[in-house]
């Protein structure tokens, strides 16, 4: 297990008690108060857990053993088969791929115009720039809605509807607000006399951020990614108005489609399932802290 | 003094360019020709046809334009107030200087990145009516449990156990801002007489208030929005009866199924409309209990 999932192990306590770490002592009454606060976090862990354990066990379960009552916890036999059945019955290999290329490219975008605009926005000075600011922070409340019909009808005169150059072309233009934001944050923390340095010495108002502040935002792009990586590998409501090929499926819609051919099979959704989730999980374990900071970084600073 | 003046501008607006540009051509054209759009009949075909408020005079009489407003308002009530305590408390337990703290911080926080299809999938499979885990353990103890997602009454109240259950964003977020607090605001407290509860109602909750704002504006924005997991839970979309049939739902089907392009473009106006003014009815009573730092 890792050590932990906030940055700051700072001990606060909120509602907490204040004795001076000295005299600790384990009185009859400070053990019978932990015990409580661990039997409430151990409830609501299985309340949290148990949907995620279930999901895992009922995926290497015989179908009919799934569908046995009162119900079985164990799995036996543990029945890995459903894993390969389901992956030669629907091309998720090709879901995986779809999936990847869509967030590999997206990447690419929201690193390129994100940084350029943050960067706009943070470490140069000029009139209008934080009513333009508030404005690119208003269109996260638009609802979607309000601009997807014509954007349909456009996409579909340029030819683009079956593919995802809908989903793609705009974070080459800014669209992911929430990297765009994150990254001014934290390019707001860096010096600026580090910048007006390298303007004396006559460097380029390009080259300072492609030579400076890029190399000291590494851990702020690194967040980006793992967000941007997240998001493709989440999004359902994109591909599903704008993919209709099933070849051309992301996991979100492969994964949607089980349900609808399979949905007796409770063993192959819950394989599915897994496998969507399994990689995503692994993911937050390597890169916990990137993860925690991220979060922390957009909101609490806004 | 001028000419810097420019420079500066040109600028800066050449690194926001991608952005400005992206707001017209992806953002402020789309959103316009919406409301253009909204008073025509159009099915995406061919051009337009101007029918003045017919729309919306067609949506007001609509049943069930009102059943898709009220299961959106019933959810968004519901979730948001709870999904924000329920936030609010978990990361209150989870700053406690307890043992194994970071594995429960850890396992509250997963579900919230279980992509959206997959968690819908394992809650269908867990409120499954007759071999479904939690009405298998209702019956053990001689309850006969409802059928949940495919229950009229039970459809949505299941929606939001599975909201409820990926809070991990908000939690984190809460959990970041209580670590904000200056611990001397609770000794000071402390050293006032005041217990706990007084705690957290007169330091905690004041010094994290505009994070509280923030997100409750956020969640807001997303459960009147509430789709993906309608969709790939009930089928047909809305089901069963109507108790499903979100806002975005009928939307959806009004624009991509019955290609009614025009009356779309009206609801989804109306949807923008609506979440303008609860944002800032929002914003204006948070001057009331919203505490500004003066830095």
């Amino acid at each position: 297990m890792h050590t932990a999932v906030t940055s700051d192990s700072r001990p606060a306590s909120a509602a907490g008690s204040s004795e001076s770490p000295r005299k600790r002592r384990w009185t009859g009454r400070k053990m019978g108060a932990s015990a409580g606060k661990h039997i409430v976090l151990i409830a609501l862990s299985a309340m949290f857990g148990l949907p995620l354990l279930w999901m895992v066990l009922t995926s290497f379960k015989s179908a009919a053993q799934a569908l046995t009552l009162p119900v079985v916890w164990w799995p036996h036999p543990i029945l890995a088969s459903n894993y390969p059945q389901l992956f030669a019955a629907l091309p998720f290999f090709r879901f995986f791929l779809n999936t990847f290329v869509y967030a590999a490219v997206t990447i690419v975008g929201v690193c390129i115009s994100s940084s350029l605009v943050a960067y706009g926005f943070s470490r140069l000075r000029w009139p209008g720039r934080d009513a333009v600011f508030y404005v690119m922070l208003m269109t996260l409340i638009l609802p979607f809605v309000c601009t997807l019909i014509p954007l349909f009808v456009m996409y579909k005169r340029f030819g683009w509807i079956g593919t995802y150059l809908p989903l793609e072309v705009p974070t080459f233009f800014g669209s992911s607000v929430f990297s765009t934001f994150l990254l001014r944050q934290f390019f707001m923390t860096i010096p600026q006399s580090l910048s007006d340095a390298a303007r004396i010495d006559g460097a380029s108002e390009f080259y300072i951020y492609r030579r400076i502040i890029l190399p000291l935002a590494k851990p702020a792009m690194a967040t980006v990614i793992l967000f941007q990586f997240i998001y493709c590998w989440n999004d359902y409501l994109g591909p599903l108005i704008y993919i209709s090929n099933q070849s051309s499926y992301p996991l979100s819609l492969g994964l949607a489609l089980i349900i609808g051919d399979y949905s007796t099979n409770w063993a192959w959704v819950m394989a599915g399932a897994t496998a969507a989730t399994a990689p995503i999980v692994i993911l937050f374990f390597l890169t916990q802290r990137t993860f925690i900071q991220g979060i922390a970084l957009t909101g609490t600073k806004g | 003094m001028r000419l810097r003046h420019w420079r500066q501008t040109r600028l800066g607006l050449l690194f926001v360019g991608p952005w400005i540009i992206g707001f017209l051509v992806f953002f402020l054209y789309p959103f316009f020709a919406t409301f253009y759009y909204s008073f025509s009949r159009f099915t995406g075909i061919g051009n337009p046809v101007f029918t003045g408020l017919a729309n919306y005079s067609e949506l007001i009489h609509d049943a069930v334009f009102r059943t898709a407003l009220f299961n959106t308002f019933y959810y968004t009530i519901i979730e948001v107030p709870l999904s924000t305590v329920a936030a609010l408390g978990l990361a209150l337990l989870l700053n406690m200087k307890v043992r194994g703290q970071a594995i429960y911080r850890t396992l509250f926080y997963i579900p919230s990145i279980v992509p959206v299809v997959a968690s819908s999938l394992i809650f269908v499979w867990i409120f499954q009516p007759s071999f479904g885990l939690v009405n298998s353990l209702l019956s053990d103890i001689g309850v006969e449990g409802p059928t949940w997602f495919f229950s009229i009454t039970w459809s949505k109240p299941t929606f939001i156990l599975l909201g409820l259950w990926g809070l991990g964003q908000p939690m984190v977020i809460y959990l970041a801002a209580l670590q904000g607090v200056p611990k001397e605001m609770y000794e000071v407290a402390a050293l006032e007489g005041a217990g706990p509860l007084q705690r957290l109602r007169m330091v905690t909750v004041p010094m994290i208030s505009p994070v509280i704002l923030f997100n409750m504006i956020l969640s807001l924005v997303l459960s009147i929005q509430y789709f993906t997991q309608a969709q790939v839970i009930e089928s047909p979309p809305g089901s069963p009866g109507t108790s499903t049939m979100f806002y975005v739902t009928y939307y959806y089907q009004q624009a991509f199924t019955d290609l009614h392009l025009g009356y779309a473009s009206a609801m989804a106006f109306m949807l923008f409309i609506l979440v303008l003014i609860i944002t800032v009815l929002l914003l204006r009573s948070s001057s009331r209990w919203v505490y500004y730092e003066n830095d």
